[in-house]
């Protein structure tokens, strides 16, 4: 028995999405978590050191810029982070001997990041789920061009839960 | 009942509130910072003898001073802390939280109760959780971290 899905031997072109309904979605920021990329959520600018930079340069250029999080690179690649968190973790009571250190020993190392053609729920997820307040945004080859902060998603989510 | 909704519906006791460091009046820098790091928190909330809570010290405030002053660790938290901290109340709907979030530009807000004292810590990640709970389906299925591609070909 002939499969009816197949186009007729008459040659005649049938779009095998002529019957697809999209999904709708009840909610705004639903929709927007599944259709909007990491791209349309503010992630730039983004303020990068590189590893032998001084623990004591590090903290300098996170008060200095005012920002939470600096993204760590080597050769143009992702090599970690240094945040606010690390500070107060890792340098705030030890500051004197931590100070002329390179900021590669007390960074967090493998961060987990997204791309910019991943969905602003991975984003999120990244946040609430895994628990890591800053997400850098990479290329394929690792290189950053973006980070997301919890302040830029609270942003995003507040466009379209008000909108 | 969409999201938009429940934000107006739903109390701040309905997120998922934090335990929050908490130190008195008299603590030093030293003393929040030994606390925050305990309780995993990136803020202490000062309080005075009946519980309420008169100040806030954020790990933004001890970047900046570990900055500026390198021996603060051992100053007076009083000296250090921000006074006017915005503050939600548990019965308050959750637009509170996410107004409180946008317009004050903070990461953090103290939820006090109806007689003004501490209940918890709320914030960003709060307000996330709350939405990533709202809608399991697009947030907590998502691939983290690694490629989403293999680095070599399958083969021929």
């Amino acid at each position: 028995m002939a499969d009816q899905s197949l186009p007729p031997n008459s040659g005649e072109f049938q779009d095998p999405l002529k019957n697809y309904d999209p999904k709708a979605y009840d909610d705004r920021l639903e929709k927007a978590l599944v259709e909007e990329t990491v791209a349309a959520i503010q992630h730039r600018p983004v303020a990068t050191i590189t590893p032998d930079t001084s623990v004591r340069d590090a903290i300098d250029e996170l008060a200095d810029l005012n920002v939470a999080c600096l993204l760590i690179e080597e050769e143009g690649r992702l090599v970690g982070v240094f945040s606010d968190r690390d500070v107060l973790d890792r340098a705030a009571l030890e500051y004197d001997e931590v100070k002329t250190r390179p900021v590669s020993e007390l960074m967090t190392t493998d961060p987990v990041f997204v791309y910019e053609s991943d969905s602003s729920a991975a984003a999120l997820s990244v946040m609430a789920v895994s628990g890591f307040r800053h997400v850098p945004v990479t290329d394929v080859q690792r290189k950053v061009i973006g980070i997301i902060s919890p302040q830029r998603v609270t942003t995003f989510l507040r466009k379209y839960i008000l909108a | 009942m969409g999201l938009y909704e429940n934000i107006r519906t739903e109390r701040v006791s309905s997120l998922a509130l934090r335990d929050p460091a908490v130190v008195s009046e008299d603590a030093t820098v030293r003393d929040a910072v030994e606390q925050m790091r305990q309780k995993k928190l990136g803020c202490a909330i000062v309080v005075n003898a009946n519980r309420e809570p008169v100040g806030m010290f954020a790990e933004s405030e001890l970047t900046r001073l570990l900055s500026e002053t390198p021996g603060v660790i051992e100053k007076s938290i009083r000296s250090h802390m921000k006074k006017d901290w915005p503050m939600v109340r548990i019965t308050d709907p959750i637009a509170f939280v996410l107004d409180a979030l946008e317009t004050r530009n903070v990461r953090f807000l103290i939820v006090v109760d109806e007689q003004g004292q501490l209940a918890g810590l709320t914030g960003q990640k709060g307000l996330m959780e709350y939405v990533a709970d709202h809608f399991p389906g697009q947030v907590i299925v998502q691939r983290i971290g690694g490629s989403p591609f293999p680095a070599d070909r399958e083969g021929a």
